[in-house]
């Protein structure tokens, strides 16, 4: 049986008095887009450099690729990571950066060029790392933890700084990334970034986890509502009163009728307004679910507690 | 190992390095040159501390006698430029960029410091050639004979001059490399290394003479001297060693302890 990416089973990591990781667990299983999220300061930096060996728990176990983390040469050739900020020589062009670090890892530096290509920075691989923009740097990062083609990438908040154009491109690149097989740990506090692309999920909150599993699930599961569009607009009015007269919750805004799900399951709901429309001879144009934004949803989980 | 010092030499094997190198070994070369042939002394004793003598420079270590003597104030300059490089490289974040790469971090650092001192011989070993160029070419005017400088002996002389600075240069950089490492901040390693080994190590050794047998710093210069009226070159050797092997201890337990957040 093949190992999950990560396993982390009760890791903690505490600065004097300061608790920063608090007996955190996590599975995560291969060939997934995860989300690593939580808020500034939740831990999330600091679990990513336990998982690289770069900091020390001090408790806890963790494996990565099957492999314990004491021993973090046995998988590093394997996994890819930008951490904290892109680190480079300024005075080497972007190309010998990448050439360095492959020589240091032991990987072909042959690969080099199509990398740069691969991330956008084709035309300027020759310039010096010291004249690139803070997106080119970031991308630099991306190419660099792409070097060896590994199993495991773990980048660590990769659109930080960004400009919105800069957040969009990086997005991309990281929707890129799967596939193969490959598994991405990306950490971002800005959840609509991640909620776009990652099929995974992993909640943290001072240190804790709060989520984790299929992204799908966690919006799926709550599904606040119904948005109901008939293909008349002079419909709306009659088919409201329908919807309240069937005992539901409805609300009419920007020309879309709003049913709340009030205690129904959401298919019986879509089935009841469904067959509502249809003893009317009205057809619908739009019957979809109003599920709650992820930013929403993280919102309520730290003010309700860990689940 | 060997790939590490690989790519040291990738990130410092530069046209750059190379001019900055070239430059720096001839302005020493000349200066050194000019100032021991000017000050050289028709008679006496005198140490290579205090000076020269024709004799001395028309011997067989005349050649490379004033590179000897230029070595001698480089140390200090190797310490600085030992601390500024490996500090840059915690707070930068390209010490932790490496060790995403190779996680064994005593052997990064020894990497490192071999790659950079493959420079620094190589720097060594220009600097001393182009003295012994320049010292050829000024000797006419200075009435040097030179007769004496092309003998098996006078190889003799540059290579133990060359090793013996170039041992000093291998001291210094372990120390400055400590250093860097205990502060992991250029600024606040250079602070602190520029305080203890300039003002206080001279100031000190001044009214206490086992200081020039003591400090680092004055047991280093020494050793580049190649012994000196204080500290003669075994005792000078060993207690760089000694030196040495502590720094190089401190830093790699430091290094492979500490958390690196930077």
């Amino acid at each position: 049986m093949t190992s999950p990416a990560l396993s982390v089973s009760g890791l903690t990591k505490r600065y004097g008095n300061r608790t920063v990781v608090d007996n955190l667990s996590i599975e995560l299983p291969r060939g997934v887009v995860a989300g690593f999220v939580g808020p500034n300061g939740a831990g999330k930096t600091t679990t990513m450099a336990m998982l690289l060996g770069l900091v020390r728990p001090s408790g806890g176990h963790a494996e990565v690729l099957g492999r314990p983390i004491r021993n973090p040469a046995s998988y590093l050739a394997r996994v890819g990571a930008l951490i904290e900020n892109p680190a480079f020589y300024p005075s080497l062009t972007g190309a010998e950066n990448l050439r360095m670090f492959a020589t240091v890892a032991g990987h072909d530096p042959a690969p080099v060029a199509a990398l740069l290509d691969d991330v956008g920075l084709g035309g300027r691989g020759d310039d010096p790392f010291r004249d690139y923009s803070l997106g080119m740097k970031q991308r630099l990062g991306i190419a660099a933890a792409r070097l060896g083609d590994p199993e495991l990438l773990i980048l660590d908040e990769p659109s930080n700084g960004l400009d919105p154009q800069g957040v969009r491109e990086m997005r991309s690149l990281i929707a890129g990334l799967a596939g193969s097989g490959r598994t991405v740990l990306v950490s971002s506090h800005d959840l609509s970034e991640l909620e776009q692309v990652c099929d995974w999920l992993i909640l943290i909150e001072t240190g804790r986890s709060l989520y984790q599993g299929p992204t799908r699930a966690l919006l799926d599961g709550v599904v606040e509502g119904l948005a109901v569009v008939p293909r008349r607009r002079d419909d709306q009015w009659v088919l409201r009163e329908l919807l309240v007269a069937r005992g539901h919750a409805v609300a009419l805004h920007d020309d879309r009728l709003l049913v709340d799900v009030d205690g129904w399951d959401v298919n019986e709901l879509a089935a009841s307004v469904n067959q509502a429309a249809f003893d009317a001879g009205m057809v619908l144009v739009e019957l979809s679910p109003l599920r709650t934004s992820l930013e929403d949803q993280y919102l309520s989980m730290v003010q309700g507690g860990a689940r | 190992m060997s790939r590490l010092v690989r790519a040291e030499l990738i990130r410092l094997v530069r046209r750059r390095t190379f001019v900055v190198m070239a430059a720096g070994s001839l302005l020493l070369s000349v200066v050194a040159t000019v100032a021991v042939f000017s000050s050289a002394q028709t008679t006496g004793t005198v140490t290579r501390q205090g000076g020269t003598t024709l004799a001395i420079l028309e011997g067989h270590g005349g050649g490379t006698e004033a590179f000897a003597v230029g070595a001698s104030f480089t140390g200090f300059l190797v310490f600085v430029t030992f601390i500024a490089l490996i500090a840059t490289e915690f707070s930068g974040g390209t010490f932790r960029a490496l060790l995403l790469r190779d996680p064994r971090r005593a052997r990064v650092l020894v990497g490192k410091l071999i790659g950079i001192l493959i420079v620094a011989a190589a720097t060594v070993a220009l600097a001393e050639v182009l003295t012994f160029l320049v010292s050829l070419a000024l000797a006419p005017a200075y009435d040097i004979s030179t007769s004496g400088w092309f003998s098996i002996e006078s190889v003799g002389a540059a290579l133990s001059n060359y090793a013996t600075v170039l041992a000093g240069v291998v001291g210094w950089a372990i120390y400055g490399t400590m250093l860097a490492v205990i502060f992991r901040s250029a600024p606040v390693a250079l602070a602190v290394g520029f305080a203890w080994a300039g003002p206080f190590e001279n100031i000190v050794s001044r009214s206490w003479g086992a200081g020039y047998r003591l400090f680092p710093g004055q047991v280093l210069d020494s050793l580049i001297e190649g012994g000196t009226a204080e500290l003669g070159l075994a005792r000078a050797a060993v207690t760089a060693v000694l030196y040495a092997a502590i720094a190089g201890a401190v830093a790699l337990i430091l290094v492979s302890r500490r958390d690196v957040t930077a």
